[in-house]
Parts: C-alpha cells; structure tokens; sequence
C-alpha cells in the first residue's frame, strides 16, 4: 500500500489531519510529520525522513505539504533522495492539504498505485465543496 | 433483437434510487469512492439535485451535498452493474455515526 506523508508546520493540525483519513480511508499508512523536533511550529527534514520510513512499504510514498516551508523542506528531501540507490518512490502532491490528504488516503486504500495516489490528491483542487 | 438467443443478457446500465435517512458523510463518501476503484472498470456515478459526480471522487461525492431526505440516483455501468448497484446502495443507507 502507498504510504502518505502528512507534512504541516504544526503538529496538531498534521496529526489531527491523519486522524481525519483515518476515520474516511479505513486503514491506510498516513504518518504525520508537523513542528519541529523541540515541539514548536515550524518543518523538521529529519521528522520527515523519519516519517517517510515509517510510511513506506515498498509501494512508494505521497509527501503532502502544507505551505511554505512544509514545501520546501519537502523538496530539499527528495532532491537528496537517490531513488535508484535506495529503492524508495517518493513524489509530493501539490494539492490542498486537507482535502488532498483525503483524496491520498481513500485512494491509497483502495490499493491503488503511487501515481494515481498523486493524482487522486491533486485533483483535489478542483473539487468544489459547495 | 441478438441472433445469439443463448447469450447471457447483461444491463448496460443499472439506476437506483436511494432517499438519504442520513446526511452522506465523509465515511460513507470513502466507502463509496473504495467500492469504485475496487470495481473497476464498472462506473458508479450519483447524482443528487443538479449534480452529476463519478463515486471514484471521495470529494466530489461529499460536494453532492446530499442531506437527510435527498433523493440520490445510483447509475452503474459494467459487466457487474447489478452487484456493484446492490453494493452501493448498500453503503447510502447504512446506519452510521456522524463522521
């Protein structure tokens, strides 16, 4: 199964987000990753990294950032990854974080693949709530 | 009418009609979403007042606003179209919690 990444500079809202897929998704690999190391907002590549192992299956991993430096932090770790030499499938969905995290887990569930995963989250911004 | 009388007959299209007891919450719009891409290549569409959504979208079923009392209209298409109508009928009007 693809496992998802849920990157925010504030824990709470990262890990209430995953809690979120949770109950929509059923069991899906969301692993949040949000503030810094010493609890304060902010990113922390290396919570990412921790959560990216955490998440990964071997089915890949869907990294969705919230704004900013979530963004950044996000990019900076897969420009460093090196996919052939570790194996590991990694892409970030440019998608709204809440409703992209939804569209991720329910599509991850299904069991589809890491590719489609993305598309299912970026679609998201094109979705109209009302 | 077929030359081949011995074919199994086989819907193009199979409609339902599901008047809600509850909101469609965000749960069952996952559920909805899961049995779609499990059953692929079958398409379930929805559609609720002026709205036309495939259940492959988990966000575009919950933008069905489709509140306590909406008529929804089930339309599966596919080899499979009677089961996965069954199934999806299923699901709208399962009892559930208020997620």
């Amino acid at each position: 199964m693809v496992g998802i990444v849920l990157i925010s500079h504030s824990s709470g809202l990262a890990e209430g987000t995953a809690e979120l897929v949770g109950q929509i998704a059923g069991s899906t690999r969301v692993v949040p990753a949000g503030g810094t190391d010493d609890g304060r907002l902010g990113t922390s590549t290396d919570r990412i990294a921790a959560a990216i192992a955490v998440a990964d299956t071997g089915d890949g991993v869907l990294l969705i950032p919230d704004l900013g430096s979530s963004v950044l932090s996000a990019l900076a770790l897969l420009a460093d990854l090196d996919p052939l030499a570790t194996g590991k499938q990694v892409l970030i969905a440019d998608a709204p974080f809440v409703e992209g995290a939804v569209a991720a887990g329910v599509a991850a569930g299904s069991g589809l693949d890491l590719v489609a995963v993305a598309r299912a989250a970026e679609e998201a911004r094109d979705v109209r709530k009302l | 009418m077929s030359a081949n009388s011995e074919s199994t007959y086989v819907p193009a299209e199979v409609v339902r009609v599901v008047v809600l007891e509850k909101h469609l919450h965000a749960r069952p719009a996952g559920q909805l979403a899961q049995a779609a891409a499990r059953h692929q290549p079958n398409t379930i569409e929805l559609i609720a007042g002026d709205r036309r959504v495939n259940a492959r979208s988990v966000l575009a079923v919950m933008g069905l606003g489709a509140v306590r009392g909406s008529e929804v209209r089930v339309i599966v298409a596919g080899a499979d179209a009677v089961a996965v109508a069954d199934e999806v009928v299923e699901i709208l009007q399962s009892p559930e919690t208020d997620t």
